[in-house]
């Protein structure tokens, strides 16, 4: 159990790192892909909702010292992101739900709620229109998220021998 | 007593959840204590090290794309270079002439960029010098065709760098042509704003943006962009200037940090009529 989040930890560390460097050359449009949301979704399917919601919350926080700006924005969204992710555990099925279409519509579900959560804080206090972003970068971005994860949930179907 | 416990164990994820976002609305809050500025500095200086091993992983195409770009820049300020050669002969015969003294240049810090957050409209920048080079927070950071942001956090090492693009960002600009003033904002598009220009002022298509003497951040003439449009509401008294960036932020990959921070007198005597 204890290795189980040491090990979860050196994977957010390095996603985190992973978010703020390479992961630029995947720029569409001014969006790139959330990194650290399509984990937090993964840890909420296989640890449940407290942990989720804990490495949400920590994430979040150590992306926010390390980038700059607001801090405590991305911890509140991605805490919430982990929470809501957490509804959609159960023990039973978690192979199910991270080898199938299951995945892509809870982190595509997860994902909108965080960018609307993240943009409804962000925005205050500046000239960008709220709709805008929401509309224009958090569903894109949310879209985005979802598109690169089909690649996760096609090695975990190979993994677990599913059929998505 | 036992009760309250059962009740809290059995809704432990509210809770928990309710508690992180009491803890994230309270760091929100306190976002410029020294205390939090002290922890950041910290976490970029350990973070900036992993930063700078994986910025050094090469991108092959864009690689390409930039040598054949430097290709043709090389060739076009090969001869810009000698055309120049000859205007500062002139120049300095000139100024010798005039007995002009040269004005003094900035002291420069140049810094790669070895991280950037353009996620979700972040968009800051991490650059690979910080206190041990001369850096500290408010200076200005500039690419050798503008200006790019300024310093936000500083650690030993490394620097966090808020991008013109950022909604937090404002400067003082003004019209290279007619000298009009107005706040550089940014609406999350992708051009910048000039804002509190009245409708009398004379702001034209394609006119060129620089910084003005009123900023306490950045020094003066320094290129911001390009008017891209004007327009008017009728319900403002100001008009609506949209402005293309003059740096392309997606593409930086080194920067300058100009050596030169507020001059305290002026912070000082400001802040005061502001009190009165």
């Amino acid at each position: 159990m204890m290795n189980k989040h040491i090990k979860l930890i050196f994977i957010s560390i390095f996603l985190i790192v992973v978010q703020t460097t390479v992961i630029r050359y995947l720029t569409l449009e001014g969006i790139i892909p959330d990194l650290l949301l399509i984990l937090i979704v993964y840890i909420s399917i296989t640890q449940g909702q407290m942990s989720g919601t804990l490495y949400g919350f920590g994430i979040g926080l150590l992306f926010d010292l390390i980038t700059g700006g607001v801090l405590g924005i991305s911890s509140l969204s991605k805490a919430i992101a982990g929470f809501v992710s957490g509804y959609f555990f159960s023990e039973n099925k978690i192979e199910l739900t991270l080898g199938s279409y299951r995945f892509l519509l809870i982190l595509l579900f997860v994902s909108s709620i965080h960018n609307l959560i993240y943009f409804l804080i962000f925005v205050q206090g500046s000239e960008i229109n709220t709709l805008y972003a929401i509309s224009n970068v958090g569903l894109t971005s949310a879209l985005y998220t979802t598109t690169v994860s089909i690649l996760i949930v096609l090695i975990f179907a190979r993994k677990y021998s599913l059929k998505i | 007593m036992q009760r309250l416990i059962n009740i809290i164990i059995q809704f432990k994820e509210y809770f928990l959840l309710n508690l992180l976002i009491v803890i994230s609305f309270i760091l929100l809050a306190s976002n410029d204590t020294k205390q939090i500025k002290a922890i950041r500095s910290y976490t970029v200086g350990f973070i900036g090290l992993v930063q700078n091993t994986m910025a050094t992983i090469p991108n092959v195409f864009e690689l390409q794309r930039e040598n054949e770009l430097l290709r043709k820049l090389n060739i076009s300020l090969s001869d810009e270079v000698n055309r120049l050669r000859e205007a500062k002969i002139e120049n300095e015969q000139l100024r010798k002439m005039l007995e002009f003294k040269e004005k003094s240049q900035y002291q420069l810090v140049s810094a790669d960029v070895i991280g950037k957050s353009l996620h979700l409209l972040k968009n800051t920048i991490t650059l690979n010098a910080g206190e041990k080079d001369g850096v500290q927070v408010d200076m200005p950071i500039i690419s050798e065709q503008g200006i790019v942001g300024r310093v936000v956090v500083v650690s030993s090492n490394y620097s966090i760098g808020q991008l013109i693009i950022n909604k937090d960002f404002r400067t003082s600009v003004k019209i290279q042509r007619s000298r009009v003033d107005g706040i550089l904002a940014w609406d999350g598009s992708d051009y910048l704003l000039m804002k509190n220009v009245s409708k009398k002022q004379d702001v034209l298509l394609g006119d060129l943006v620089i910084t003005s003497e009123y900023s306490r951040v950045f020094p003066p003439q320094i290129k911001v962009g390009v008017v891209a449009e004007v327009s008017e509401d009728a319900v403002s008294l100001f008009k609506n200037i949209k402005i293309t960036p003059i740096v392309n932020m997606t593409k930086l990959e080194q920067v300058f940090v100009i050596k030169t921070t507020a001059d305290t007198e002026r912070v000082a005597i400001e802040n005061r009529l502001k009190k009165k």
